[in-house]
């Protein structure tokens, strides 16, 4: 069964270029512009990672929003942080809240999907 | 820039509407009563399902906005519709208790599509404890007013409480699917539906059981005195096209034994026995 995985950002661009490349690799893969939307699509399906844009939603730190949804329902998601900062403390703070990986943009599509191969446990 | 997901969800034309009957089950004589319209959302999207659409409704806190659509949405569809046939539809208790112009809006709609406002059932959804009591009582007052009835769903959990029992007085309790299952072999859930049915004759309300899965099920509601069902087995939600093509929307006056149509002639539903779990008389 192919690994599901949900990327939330709300560049619409950036959310196809995702999507096209992960689904391509065989993931089962959803999409979400907006906070509200991710916080269902986890209530009512079961991802193997989410994929986040930090800064979501017209909110600078929405992403981590996210987290502390996921991680408070006791989700077993793992979760990607990306964005275009880097400072030090944000990092530290997203580690806090349970972010499995800190990615910063731009970054590769390659590596993008390595992270995800390995947070799923290798499966597509 | 593509719309967003709330941006599609309120134009009427990107919802879809579907019809389940709610049938008559009293003293044997098993007819439609009327049809719940309920919702779905922009199709292909996970949001097609009605749970998912007002999952992410609520946390937006757009569910004024919504129902608004909603109420468009069906009122277009429902034109299509014979004109005796009555209408359920939901409504959120926010929308009730914060939106005095509901009514207006509501009122407008049918009028657009030459609809009868009393043909509506208000059913109110989704109670919750900040709701404006006095604001939601009067808007009810006011869809009472203006010839509608209200409905009180999902009777027995969450916020549907005797405390909105009695400041709604809905003409119709709906008992919640969890208090309908396995009646005869359930004492426990005989009971609460006991107590719901002598509830609802106090307050001159009826019941309607959601989601039975047995014909020994109905049987045991009808006999403890719930007037009215609505479930699957029966007839699971469909489209107004499938609802004309099954042949339940009789002439003159909409009226329909059921088990005629299911074929058992001038069997009444004691009669047809039990049907298996997954099988529905309409389907």
């Amino acid at each position: 069964m192919n690994a599901k995985v949900l990327i939330v950002d709300d560049d619409d661009q950036l959310v196809s270029a995702y999507l096209d490349y992960l689904t391509g690799l065989g993931y089962s893969v959803d999409t979400a512009g907006e906070i509200e939307e991710a916080q269902t699509l986890l209530t009512h399906f079961r991802y193997a990672v989410v994929i986040t844009d930090l800064r979501l939603s017209r909110l600078s730190f929405g992403g981590l929003d996210l987290v502390k949804f996921i991680r408070n329902a006791s989700l077993a998601t793992r979760v990607v942080v990306l964005t275009a900062y880097g400072w030090p403390e944000l990092k530290a703070e997203a580690a806090n809240e349970g972010v499995d990986v800190f990615l910063r943009k731009p970054m590769r599509l390659s590596d993008l999907a390595r992270t995800v191969a390995v947070l799923s446990g290798g499966a597509a | 820039m593509r719309k967003s997901l709330l941006d599609r969800i309120l134009d009427p034309q990107q919802l879809s509407v579907r019809f389940q009957p709610i049938f008559s089950i009293g003293l044997g004589e098993h007819q439609l009563h009327s049809v719940e319209a309920l919702i779905r959302g922009p199709r292909g999207t996970h949001f097609e399902a009605a749970p998912i659409l007002f999952d992410y409704v609520r946390r937006k806190k757009e569910e004024r906005a919504v129902d608004n659509s909603c109420i468009a949405a069906i009122c277009a569809e429902v034109a299509g519709l014979p004109r005796e046939l009555r209408i359920n539809v939901n409504v959120h208790a926010a929308t009730l208790g914060q939106n005095p112009g509901f009514v207006d809006s509501l009122r407008r709609q049918a009028y657009k599509h030459s609809l009868s406002l009393d043909r509506f059932t208000v059913e109110i959804v989704e109670y919750a404890p900040t709701c404006d009591i006095p604001e939601l009582s009067r808007t009810v007052a006011s869809l009472r007013k203006a010839g509608m009835r209200i409905a009180l769903d999902d009777v027995g959990v969450g916020q549907s409480n005797y405390r909105m029992m009695l400041d709604c007085h809905p003409e119709y309790f709906k008992l919640d699917a969890y208090f309908v299952r396995d009646l005869k072999n359930d004492s426990k859930r005989r009971a609460v539906v006991e107590s719901v049915v002598t509830f609802g004759k106090a307050l001159h309300s009826a019941v309607v059981a959601e989601a039975a899965e047995s014909i020994d099920d109905i049987t045991i509601l009808g006999d403890m005195g719930v007037e009215f069902v609505q479930c699957n087995l029966l007839c699971p939600a469909v489209t107004l096209e499938e609802l004309r093509a099954k042949n339940i929307l009789g002439e003159p006056a909409n009226r329909f034994a059921f088990a005629q149509s299911a074929g058992v002639e001038t069997k009444s539903i004691k009669d047809i026995g039990h049907i298996p779990s997954g099988s529905a008389l309409f389907v």
